[in-house]
């Protein structure tokens, strides 16, 4: 069982593929990874919003309602809507002033930020992020007919809350047929491939805080992702501490009680849109939110729960052929 | 005659009583001793530590730096790792990013 494993950096993240045995017709395992590799490249370089260049940005600057926009950016898009959908506007992906006003207006990418505990110790009181009253996302339309987005001109999008997990879906949609693959984009997983079932994936999930190996997922199949902000964390100006995962409703920095959600789902934009807003939720939501499919949440104290279907699993080691499972470590 | 008889006289019931007391005391205390050493019998066929599997993994790494040409506006990026490998080399991880 051999298998491809390419490595390297896109969307201000790393990106690795493993890439098992091709089915009848397909490319090479290699092949394939470089194929995915151009096309993620691709992706970053039309959807991020640190390039002016971008058709994102583009399109955040175009004064027009209705502007024409590529089969990718509409895809984006209508991610992006359906991420705020799913979570109830939490996800909001139209907080690129108030995310630019807090001081995130480059990539942060390999910037080493600020200790997590130093912020902790400062921030303000915690509470729960709530949408934002007016839910400016819904003001947005996808016309795939026409090719258009269209919009009320000055009105920003911010693909970088679910474009991650976009592209990892994307990517395994193209590694259909191959025996098995994972694709992780910045820590937003997508898992297949029919011998992924009888073999599969380890997944360690980050500890926030100390960095550690704080549980071990073995998944077969869909999405995982993470949350947290002990990465992309800044000092404003004014001396407070400023992450980039935002309280919809005050456009601040949202300090909830969690400080790191990993989330499971069938797909990683659906597991990263939980992810955040399991985050920007706080303890009591998360449970709920990650009831079904199981997660995994971070205290600001460091304490690992266990949520849904994670929490029932035995906390013994189980055969690799097993499907799904837990370990503790 | 009388010697064989005597030999083949089956146990009074106070020795059948408390050797059976006896037996079951020594199996439980080995039972627990086993138990609270984290062997739990009842477990062992599906969940005891598995064999180390020692595999030879024969690994080809290649990295790979991509210039782009002056003047494209394709995308660039940085160093590529590519490898194939008869099992991956460690798990993937999620987080923050």
């Amino acid at each position: 069982m051999s298998e491809h494993d390419i490595t390297f950096d896109a969307m201000g993240s790393h990106v690795r593929l493993l890439i098992g045995e091709p089915g009848t017709g397909l490319a090479p395992a290699a092949e394939a990874a470089e194929r995915a590799r151009r096309f993620i490249h691709g992706f970053d370089a039309a959807l991020s919003r640190f390039k002016p260049e971008s058709e994102l940005c583009a399109l955040n600057r175009d004064r027009r309602e209705r502007v024409p926009a590529s089969p990718l950016l509409r895809q984006a898009v209508s991610a992006g809507l359906a991420a705020a959908e799913r979570s109830d506007g939490l996800v909001d992906p139209t907080l690129l002033g108030a995310i630019e006003d807090a001081g995130y207006t480059i990539s942060r990418a390999g910037m080493s930020g600020m200790p997590l505990t130093e912020a902790l110790a400062e921030a303000p009181p915690r509470h729960p992020a709530h949408p934002s009253p007016d839910q400016s996302w819904r003001r947005f339309e996808i016309d795939d007919a026409a090719g258009e987005i269209v919009r009320p001109a000055g009105l920003g999008f911010d693909t970088g809350g679910t474009g991650k997990g976009l592209a990892a879906d994307l990517v395994a949609a193209s590694l259909r047929g191959y025996s098995r693959f994972t694709v992780d984009c910045g820590g937003d997983i997508r898992i297949g491939g029919a011998d992924a079932l009888v073999h599969p994936y380890e997944v360690f999930v980050e500890h926030p805080l100390t960095g550690e190996r704080a549980y071990v997922v073995r998944l077969g199949s869909g999405g995982v992702a993470t949350s947290g902000l002990n990465v992309r964390i800044w000092r404003r100006a004014d001396g407070r501490y400023s992450h980039h995962l935002l309280d919809p409703a005050t456009g601040e920095p949202a300090w909830t009680g969690l400080v790191g959600a990993t989330a499971l789902a069938d797909t990683a934009l659906e597991a990263e849109t939980l992810s955040k807003a399991a985050l920007l939720s706080g303890p009591e939501r998360a449970r709920e939110l990650f009831a079904e499919r199981g997660g995994l949440i971070v205290h600001d104290g460091g304490r690992v729960e266990l949520v849904g279907p994670l929490a029932a699993a035995p906390r013994i080691r189980i055969p690799a052929d097993a499907g799904l499972a837990g370990v503790a470590r | 005659m009388t010697d064989s008889r005597r030999s083949a006289r089956r146990p009074g019931p106070g020795t059948v009583l408390w050797g059976s007391v006896a037996l079951f005391a020594v199996l439980f205390a080995l039972l627990t001793l086993q138990l609270s050493s984290g062997a739990d019998p009842t477990l062992s066929g599906a969940t005891a530590a598995a064999p180390v599997q020692v595999r030879k993994v024969i690994k080809r790494r290649i990295v790979t730096t991509i210039v782009p040409r002056p003047g494209t506006t394709s995308v660039s990026s940085g160093p590529v790792t590519s490898s194939t490998a008869e099992a991956p080399a460690e798990a993937v991880t999620t987080s923050a990013s």
